[in-house]
């Protein structure tokens, strides 16, 4: 038994240190590329001289405002995945867990799956006209909300099965008790589901950190987000393979931290909330 | 990237400062262009404009992927946030036909090109009754970067070898043979990926004499592909991509793993665009650094030489005001002059001038590849001039790369890519005279 | 129902709750896509040519479905291999992604913040990079797979040319990318499990394997069944990873659905063909997820039949 144990242990352990490696070993090797001339990232080169070059040209060059575009990410990811969550807690515990009329239920996730079902890249025309007829185009106004729509899907049937997933009993005591609806949410559900929370929010936020169709079509210069400026590195001709790297390696780095302050943050807020 | 309203702002304060003595005659006008190797020689030349007559162009750069849906979007509203936009030549004749550009003789009476100036097949002109590029059509853009076919081949192992520049796809692969034994590396590199064997093929369609059609007259087509010369183009093609000279699997083979094969020294020759100039005489890019050189393209069996155009053409949207539409085209007149593409050349860039062989330049070693780029560039054509050049480049690639891959015979892939380019054609208003099944 | 509180107060604050918590949601929709949706499944019916600057909306009846079911090669061709890859990854990064859930739940804290980091890696990388990445670690030439083979004393591989191994090779790329998806929302369905729901079942169970199946599975099925939704929807739109390593070749070897669409709707401008396109696809995904709900059904069925 202890040796069968002690084995399984191991052979899990094997698994999953295994699979660690084979995230980490090509994504350090291409993040190493950073450091390299184009000479030795394409002749895949183990041993070679480092540079700064890749990153004076992404941050220095006359043209470039690669940390600008990274402050706009931010901006535009925190900001969206904040008003998805937030609309989409309250509307998931309503369908998940209220009586709601088959007119209003079906209507609007039969739209979310059909919305999200659709390829976003024959939307985003659709969008640009919108926002420009009311000249809002190339703001952070169109591309947040934009996210927002576009994200809502995932954001609402997430935390619908987070809500469906809580156990029917506690709901019934709560009602008992007398709650009312609002009451419920925010002393039942809220405070149960948050670790759904997190995992949606740091999907959302990764997914509108990474946009690129989107937020190509809806910012202006000004506006433009990290990952259409890594775009530009994959030119016509040919690929910038270091210039690209720097850029990654610069935006997984604030993209890790917000995710992960941001769960020790809801997290805290979780267990502020057990303690009450 | 792109300049921010902080580079420009610091860009007109220079101004101001360095130059009062040109007064600035035109308004602010804004350029869609794409990155590229090239952007920084484009960006000189703007530099040196705004630093000659102090008016201002702003240059909003996008991803190469990205530009065409950006140009679309401004030339389609009421509106233009654009006053330039710089397109590529597969997306010419959507641009040119949907009649979005104010031909360059309306903008200023009479307008024409500067004499020197390439047209690529007369790229530059669009004639609507037709319905393609023709001479006879109006002007509609400048070309801003000249972008064409070339054969590159590895001087060192040509000289090494005794081998000489070839004449005939005969002698080209002659070469590549002698390569491949003696040197154990590839003798010829194809580009022959889906996305890219369409462009990479027409230099061999064209210098058979054959076509992938003709326009015989006002919205009358004739098929070329699936003819004897056609099949013998697309035989010349597999026979020079076989495995024999050329890499396994060239079926996915784009331009970038070309360049990479000719940088690293890995492959001796490849017929590819111009602008990979740039990145095999970049030491820290390149290992051929020296050693390549241009030549033209080798000739089919009637003599007959062809490249294939890949250039961007600078045009000027109609949903701008005039007064701004003059101002683009100042720019362009400017940018056209012999003396200025000269040092377009020194900054880096593809010149749209066939001359500048003659210039000092041509005489440089850093730019021998400017007699080889001025031939080919006389001999571009642009393979499918009509309004939906995209839809059957990608509908013809498909029966090309199965022929590669040995998916295909060579007659069943050009007898299918005819017939996909025929219907095309019909949907698009054209009558079509078909050539019999090979 | 408790009668203790004014029953009118309550029936109106909860009225006036249903509607504040859903009415976000409805007017995000139905101002941000109502437009966008009924656009494009109208011009599914229409053909759109530009002339003198100004668009001519055709309307062609169902030529486009027509031409499309009886014309059109590529597009079939992805579709195939749309349903292969979907089917393939799809399971594959459930089976990862809840087996590292799982392992990581059972490491202690440091292993667990570590881990959660590394696996999160793959999504938080742009997938235009993803897609740039593996193509150079796939390279024939130079590559690091055909590096380490080489090492190992092995024959190099062709990933991306060789049009039998092309669509393995994406489909590795996607899992690899995706995986972590899988793992993060199986990580927070895992803890949010009731332990004492927990406890007091695994009194009945002997064994890790016996736990998870009879327990841990059943308790997660909703969270699941809506992971497995989204992985088969996301999955149809795979779109990056191809553009950028293979482009759909060679041949149609990596043809997928969503870059059909991107060509005819965007690079060829035909957006009435690309719309119904997209409208055919939308149909393939939902009867892959009534078939996927039904398998997964009938697992859970035979399960409890027990």
């Amino acid at each position: 038994m202890t040796l069968r144990r002690t084995s399984g242990r191991v052979a899990a352990n094997v698994l999953v240190w295994g699979y660690a490696a084979m995230i980490l070993l090509p994504t350090l090797w291409v993040l190493s590329n950073a450091f390299k001339y184009k000479i030795d990232i394409i002749t895949g080169a183990t041993l070679s001289p480092v540079t700064w070059s890749n990153f004076e040209q992404l941050l220095f060059s006359r043209q470039s405002q690669f940390l600008w575009n990274l402050l706009n990410s931010a901006f535009v990811a925190v900001s969206s995945t904040a008003i998805v969550i937030v609309i989409a807690t309250m509307a998931a515990f309503t369908l998940g867990r209220l009586r709601v009329p088959g007119w209003v239920r079906w209507p609007i996730l039969g739209w979310a799956l059909l919305f999200q079902m659709l390829p976003t890249l024959t939307f985003v025309g659709s969008w640009y006209v919108m926002w420009s007829a009311i000249g809002l185009h190339g703001t952070y106004i169109s591309v947040i909300l934009t996210h927002v729509v576009h994200n809502l899907p995932m954001g609402l049937f997430l935390m619908l099965s987070f809500m469906s997933a809580l156990p029917h009993e506690i709901f019934q005591a709560a009602r008992m008790d007398g709650c009312s609806n609002s009451q419920m949410f925010w002393r039942v559900a809220f405070p149960l589901v948050r670790g759904g929370m997190i995992a949606a929010t740091a999907l959302i936020f990764i997914f509108s950190w990474s946009d690129f169709a989107i937020a190509l079509t809806l910012t202006s210069p000004a506006t433009m987000t990290a990952p259409v400026a890594i775009a530009t590195f994959a030119q016509e001709y040919d690929i910038r393979y270091g210039e690209m790297a720097a850029g990654t390696l610069l935006s997984i780095v604030p993209a890790l931290i917000l995710i992960l302050v941001g769960q020790r943050f809801i997290v805290r807020g979780l267990l502020a909330g057990a303690v009450k | 990237m792109k300049r921010t309203a902080f580079s420009i702002a610091t860009g007109l304060l220079a101004l101001a400062v360095v130059m009062p003595a040109h007064a600035k005659d035109q308004p602010d006008i804004t350029m869609a262009i794409n990155q590229s190797p090239w952007l920084n020689s484009f960006v000189a030349m703007v530099d040196l404009y705004e630093e000659e007559t102090g008016n201002v162009v702003n240059l909003d750069v996008n991803p190469f992927g990205g530009l065409l849906e950006k140009i679309r979007n401004s030339v389609r509203g009421s509106e233009g946030t654009y006053d330039l936009v710089n397109i590529n030549s597969l997306w010419l004749s959507e641009i040119y036909s949907g009649g979005f550009l104010a031909p360059l003789g309306e903008v200023q009476e009479g307008y024409t090109l500067q004499d020197g100036v390439l047209s690529y097949g007369a790229t530059t002109n669009w004639d609507a009754a037709v319905g393609s590029f023709s001479p006879d059509g109006a002007l509609m853009g400048v070309p801003v970067n000249g972008n064409v076919q070339v054969l590159y081949y590895n001087q060192a192992i040509y000289d090494e070898l005794g081998l000489s520049i070839p004449d005939t796809w005969d002698d080209l692969y002659a070469n590549a043979k002698k390569i491949e034994e003696a040197k154990g590396i590839y003798g010829f590199v194809p580009r022959a990926a889906r996305d890219s064997i369409v462009y990479n093929i027409t230099p061999y369609i064209f210098s058979h004499d054959a076509a992938f059609f003709r326009v015989t007259g006002p919205g009358q087509a004739a098929i070329g592909l699936n003819t004897t010369e056609g099949l013998a183009a697309l035989k010349t093609y597999l026979k020079i991509s076989g495995e024999d000279v050329a890499p396994p699997n060239p079926g996915a083979i784009a331009q970038g793993e070309l360049i990479q094969l000719l940088s690293t020294g890995k492959a001796a020759q490849a017929i590819a665009v111009i602008a990979a100039w740039g990145a095999l005489e970049n030491p820290n890019e390149s290992r051929v650094v020296g050693q390549m050189s241009a030549s033209l393209i080798p000739a089919g069996p009637g003599g007959t030489h062809a490249s294939s155009a890949g250039h961007w053409v600078a045009g000027i949207p109609k949903n701008v005001s005039a007064e701004r539409q003059r101002a683009a085209l100042a720019f362009l007149d400017w940018f056209q002059s012999q003396a200025l593409q000269v040092k377009y050349v020194e900054a880096g860039g593809v010149p749209v001038r066939g001359d500048l062989a003659e210039t000092g330049l041509g005489a440089n070693n850093s730019y021998r590849f400017l007699g080889a780029y001025s031939a080919n560039a006389a001999n571009a054509v642009m393979g499918l001039p009509f309004a939906a050049a995209a839809e059957a480049s990608d509908a013809m690639a498909l029966h090309f790369n199965r022929a590669v891959i040995g998916e295909e015979s060579p007659e069943v892939a050009l007898n299918a890519a005819a017939e996909v380019l025929a219907g095309i054609l019909e949907r698009n208003g054209f009558t079509v005279t078909r050539q019999p099944d090979l | 129902m408790n009668t203790m509180i004014k029953p009118g107060v309550v029936i109106r604050r909860n009225k006036r709750w249903l509607v504040l918590s859903l009415a976000p949601v409805a007017v995000f929709f139905l101002v941000l896509s109502g437009f966008p949706v009924l656009n494009l499944l109208g011009l599914s019916f229409f053909d759109v040519e530009w002339r003198e600057g100004a668009a001519e909306f055709n309307y062609i009846g169902l030529e486009n479905y027509h031409r499309l079911f009886l014309e059109e090669t590529i597009y079939w061709a992805g579709v195939r291999n749309t349903l292969v890859f979907a089917v393939t990854v799809v399971t594959c990064q459930m089976v990862l992604g809840f087996s590292m859930a799982l392992a990581v739940k059972r490491a202690g804290s440091v292993g667990r913040t570590i881990l959660t980091g590394i696996f999160l890696l793959p999504i938080v990388i742009p997938p235009i990079v993803i897609g740039t990445m593996w193509r150079l670690v796939m390279g024939r030439e130079f590559g690091l797979a055909n590096t380490l083979l080489r090492w190992f004393g092995l024959n190099e591989v062709d990933w991306l040319g060789n049009p039998d191994i092309a669509l393995a090779s994406v489909m590795f790329v996607d899992i690899w990318h995706w995986t972590p998806f899988v793992f993060l929302l199986m990580l927070a369905g895992l803890e949010s499990l009731d332990e004492e729901v927990l406890d007091a079942a695994r009194l009945d169970v002997t064994g890790f394997w016996q736990e998870v199946r009879h327990i841990v599975l059943p308790l997660m099925l909703p969270t699941i069944l809506i992971t497995v939704i989204f992985r088969v929807i996301l999955s149809f739109k795979v779109f990056d990873e191809v553009y950028l390593l293979t482009s759909g070749g060679p041949g149609t070897a990596t043809e997928v659905v969503n870059f059909s669409i991107y060509r005819t709707f965007f690079r060829q401008d035909q957006v009435g063909y690309g719309s119904a396109m997209s409208v055919v696809t939308l149909f393939a995904i939902a009867l892959t997820i009534i078939l996927a709900r039904g398998v997964l059904a009938r697992r859970r069925n035979a399960e409890e039949a027990e």
